[in-house]
């Protein structure tokens, strides 16, 4: 006997009885899951763009825009710097992710209200594909950033590579963990979306993206590291362009970030996601 | 062994005498104490669906036909109680399954159909069918957002037509399209019905729910009142209507 009401979480075709199935029940129910995770990633992909890859070309202008103009003005600034731009280019796509992700993830349950209050599906695929569009994104400027680095004079190694995609997994599943709590709290709390705003325009100056974090005294980088672009801004610049591994320490710190925004996004979530579509 | 067993469940809203949906309203009402008026809409309401069965549901305005329906569905959460579902439901409530209205029927379709759970490859294989059933083969590519709700409907009765892989829920069944689209779901459920599907229906139309199912729940105030043979149960919601008196519990 299976408990539907325990179970909201869950796709429909579980409350089958075990031994009643039809044969090759359980590997269709994947790919129909599959199916769906696909779907939703094509058609917000075509929502968001315009289902052109020159909409998608348009969303990649945005910060590198930002790049051109930031750097113009702020590498005089930090004249003394020859890694300012390397730096600076890091710093303001992985920030470009955190922030795109985070707001798409913050409205993912609401934005697809039309499916919560209709049918039953796992609504934690919602949440987790709203982060695909950025995801692709971020794709697009790791090779970028690492086009860049080499036309620079900076041709990271397989090491600095591999700890860079490292670190864009851990940026993924922090994007992941605050967009499972956010997307819930926000069907309850409904400006939360403004004050995330107003959170990621003061973290950008934060996060240490268009600044050196050297230039601020020691005793503030703890507090600038509890902000969670922070560390994995800094362990790519360190990875990429300095050529240094971070230290045990640091990692453990990040994974220690990581599992906390895991953590706290999958309890809030179990807790309010089963009653989101009354809110809706 | 019942598809859908429904065990004393109950459902209750709680609504605020005055709302507060942002933090801004939360910390400036901080201080002020909230008052709540608490809405019963289903009080232990208990029955079961057979396997293959048809059964109607009845009930006037707000008596929380469409509560029970979306909680069978698990999209609500019973207070208490349980739901047991031992097979997957295909849904189509309040006339509709659910249209992001930026994407055109085809995408739609895809969205719908693999979230009912059905593969890509077989919803791919049925779209023109899909599409056909629903008249719409014309605006295929047209944004759902441009749809009358009409054609909108009409496109998630055939989604859901196709889709369903056990028990079908129907909220109002036949209350969209023209006689031609009536004639093709009429002549769908029946096939449907033949080939064992179990259903779930809810209309106020009592000729359609005796027409339609083999047994019949009534409810009202969220509590199922009368339950038998669709036309006794179409005859006491007729007087319901015109008597405007409480119904006695049965």
């Amino acid at each position: 006997m299976t408990n539907a009401s325990a179970e909201t979480e869950r796709d429909s075709t579980r409350s089958v009885p075990v031994g009643t199935e039809p044969s090759g029940a359980a590997p269709r129910a994947v790919i129909a899951r599959a199916g769906l995770i696909w779907t939703l990633i094509r058609t917000d992909f075509k929502v968001r763009y315009h289902g052109t890859l020159g909409g998608f070309v348009w969303a990649l202008l945005k910060p590198l825009t930002m790049f051109v103009i930031l750097m113009s003005v702020f590498s005089f600034l930090f004249a003394s710097n020859p890694d300012y731009k390397l730096n600076l280019i890091i710093g303001l796509f992985l920030w470009d992710f955190f922030a795109e992700g985070t707001k798409s993830g913050l409205v993912a349950l609401d934005a697809k209200g039309f499916l919560l209050t209709k049918t039953r599906l796992p609504s934690w695929i919602l949440v987790v594909t709203s982060v695909s569009n950025a995801l692709i994104t971020l794709g697009v400027f790791t090779v970028i950033i690492l086009v860049f680095l080499a036309f620079a004079g900076h041709p990271p190694t397989w090491h600095a590579v591999a700890l860079f995609v490292a670190y864009d997994a851990a940026l993924v599943l922090i994007v992941v963990g605050f967009s499972l709590a956010s997307s819930v709290l926000f069907l309850r709390y409904r400006d939360l979306n403004q004050l995330w705003d107003m959170v990621v325009q003061a973290g950008f100056f934060v996060a240490p993206i268009i600044y050196p974090l050297n230039i601020l005294p020691e005793r503030f980088h703890f507090y600038l590291f509890l902000w969670p672009p922070t560390p994995v801004i800094e362990f790519s610049r360190s990875a990429l362009v300095r050529g240094v591994t971070p230290t045990a320490t640091a990692h453990a710190c990040l994974a220690g970030v990581v599992t906390i925004c895991l953590v706290v996004g999958t309890i809030v979530f179990r807790r309010l996601g089963p009653r989101a579509a009354e809110y809706l | 062994m019942s598809v859908i067993e429904i065990d004393v469940v109950s459902k209750a809203f709680r609504i605020p005498a005055v709302r507060r949906e942002t933090v801004r309203e939360h910390i400036f009402g901080l201080l002020e104490p909230r008052r709540f008026q608490r809405l019963q809409v289903l009080d232990r309401v208990t029955f079961a669906v057979e396997r293959g069965e048809a059964l109607g549901i009845m009930g006037r305005n707000g008596c929380g036909k469409s509560t029970l329906l979306k909680t069978i569905c698990g999209i609500y959460r019973p207070d208490s109680g349980r739901v047991y579902a031992r097979a997957p439901i295909t849904p189509i409530l309040e006339l509709g399954v659910g249209w992001n209205p930026e994407l055109d029927a085809i995408d739609n379709v895809c969205l719908i159909g693999s979230v009912m759970g059905l593969p890509l490859r077989d919803i791919w294989k049925r779209m023109d069918r899909i599409l056909a059933f629903a008249e719409l083969e014309r605006f295929a590519n047209l944004k759902l957002k441009h749809y009358s709700s009409g054609m909108s409907s009409r496109l998630g009765y055939a989604v859901a037509f196709e889709a369903v892989r056990d028990t079908l829920v129907l909220d109002e069944i036949l209350a969209v399209g023209d006689a031609g689209f009536k004639e093709r779901c009429v002549a769908r459920y029946r096939e449907l019905r033949a080939a064992g599907h179990t259903m779930l229906l809810v209309s106020h139309d009592p000729h359609l729910i005796a027409a339609f199912c083999d047994r019949v729940l009534l409810l009202d105030d969220g509590r199922i009142v009368m339950e038998g043979a669709a036309g006794k149960v179409a005859d006491r919601y007729l007087s319901m209507l015109t008597h405007a008196g409480t119904p006695q519990l049965q």
